[in-house]
């Protein structure tokens, strides 16, 4: 696109809200977690899939769980798989 | 009518295309109320003044008024009438043509050195010696066409414009961002209390189109309720999705005034408070800091997507 002429105005660049933060993470061999940030899992509360974006280049294929460790802090991670990584995010 | 080539050559003028210090403006909306092209441009002339030894050719094709003015002399008017225009671009030099140095140079070694010399030529073989260039020049010795002047579009006085991390298809969070952007505009200093007269909506497109939509308002105003009544529905004819949106306030009234409440809106005072407390926060950590948070997709089942946090710097 040409670039404007205008007087220049001002530009905002919109950030997300809740981005993912990466987790460290031991899972047991059904994948799923039982250490988040070395703290011990004590209950899995939930689990669920997100799969989207599929129809592009970058698809979306996570694993959420929503835990408690042993600390009583309630938390929510993901495995994404198409990068093979661990995250945290509230859901 | 006409000028000898050489004795304006002496006079130092510069060939194609059009540059700083030239302009092209229509006269058909003025020739009537000053009684002719003439008189038209001879008070265009008086304006412009000595200063700047100013001169003016005119014609009915772009080229042709061109020529004429360089062609003139300082201070002078050249009128082309349409049925002498090539008798009138046929001694004139190739310089004048927008072609580049090599090319004038092939045509002169092949004995082509006027307009009307090559305006005589078979407009194919020039094509074919010298390209799309070559074919524009051959066309525009011949006269050019004749086409309108299009004046440039002036600048909007006040812009704002939001960037969305992935391309936004969804009416609803285009309305969020527009609500969001509408307020940031009309909190802009700039705008020192004058009311819109002319507003546009524009987005920057995936695929690198654009969009854009003006509003002249019947009565200018700074009301959000009316802004917002006058630009919303554009939103839904946007034909793809939105990288970039972007709001204009393309025309401002020179009076100024504040627009008073018979009776304060509720929550208003505290609305005021608000205010100030985030302009010190800024104040003090600096532009960037303050953020709203806005609801784009509520329902999204990707965390991230739900709602985005948009500086504020009003």
């Amino acid at each position: 696109m040409v670039a404007d002429s205008r007087i220049a105005g001002t530009v905002r660049t919109a950030g997300r809200l809740n981005s993912p933060r990466p987790a460290l993470v031991e899972a047991t061999g059904a994948g799923v977690p039982r250490l988040v940030n070395r703290h011990s899992v004590a209950v899995v509360r939930e689990e669920w899939r997100v799969v989207d974006r599929w129809w592009t280049e970058e698809p979306l294929v996570r694993r959420y769980f929503e835990l408690v460790l042993d600390s009583g802090q309630n938390t929510v991670v993901f495995r994404d798989e198409e990068r093979s990584c661990w995250f945290t995010q509230r859901a | 009518m006409g000028g000898d080539p050489e004795a304006a050559r002496g006079r130092g003028h510069r060939g194609l295309p059009a540059e700083a210090g030239c302009a092209f403006f229509e006269t058909r909306g003025v020739e009537r109320l000053y009684g002719g092209v003439e008189p038209a441009l001879k008070r265009a002339l008086a304006a412009v003044g000595p200063t700047w030894d100013a001169r003016i050719g005119a014609a009915e094709r772009k080229f042709t008024a061109l020529a004429a003015a360089n062609v003139a002399q300082p201070g002078q008017l050249l009128v082309v009438a349409d049925d002498r225009s090539r008798e009138f671009l046929a001694p004139l030099p190739l310089d004048l043509l927008p072609l580049q140095a090599a090319q004038q140079q092939e045509l002169k070694e092949l004995g082509v050195r006027r307009l009307g010399e090559l305006a005589g030529l078979p407009g194919g073989a020039v094509a074919e010696r010298l390209g799309p260039d070559g074919r524009r020049a051959w066309s525009l010795a011949r006269g050019g066409e004749r086409r309108r002047v299009r004046g440039r579009r002036p600048p909007s006085e006040l812009v704002e414009r939001l960037e969305f991390p992935e391309a936004v298809g969804n009416e609803l969070t285009l309305r969020r961002a527009f609500a969001v952007l509408l307020d940031q505009l009309l909190a802009r200093p700039e705008r020192e209390g004058r009311f819109a007269r002319k507003v546009a909506i524009a987005a920057r497109l995936v695929g690198g189109a654009s969009w854009r939509r003006t509003v002249t308002l019947r009565d200018p105003t700074a009301e959000r309720d009316r802004l917002r009544a006058a630009l919303g529905p554009k939103l839904s004819e946007i034909p793809a999705p939105v990288l970039e949106l972007r709001l204009e306030l393309v025309e401002l009234t020179d009076h100024t005034g504040e627009q008073l409440e018979l009776l304060k809106v509720a929550g208003g005072e505290l609305d005021g408070r608000l205010s100030e407390g985030l302009r010190q926060v800024r104040a003090s950590t600096g532009s960037g800091s303050v953020n709203t948070v806005v609801e784009v997709a509520p329902w999204s089942r990707i965390p991230e997507s739900r709602a985005l946090f948009v500086p504020r710097d009003d």
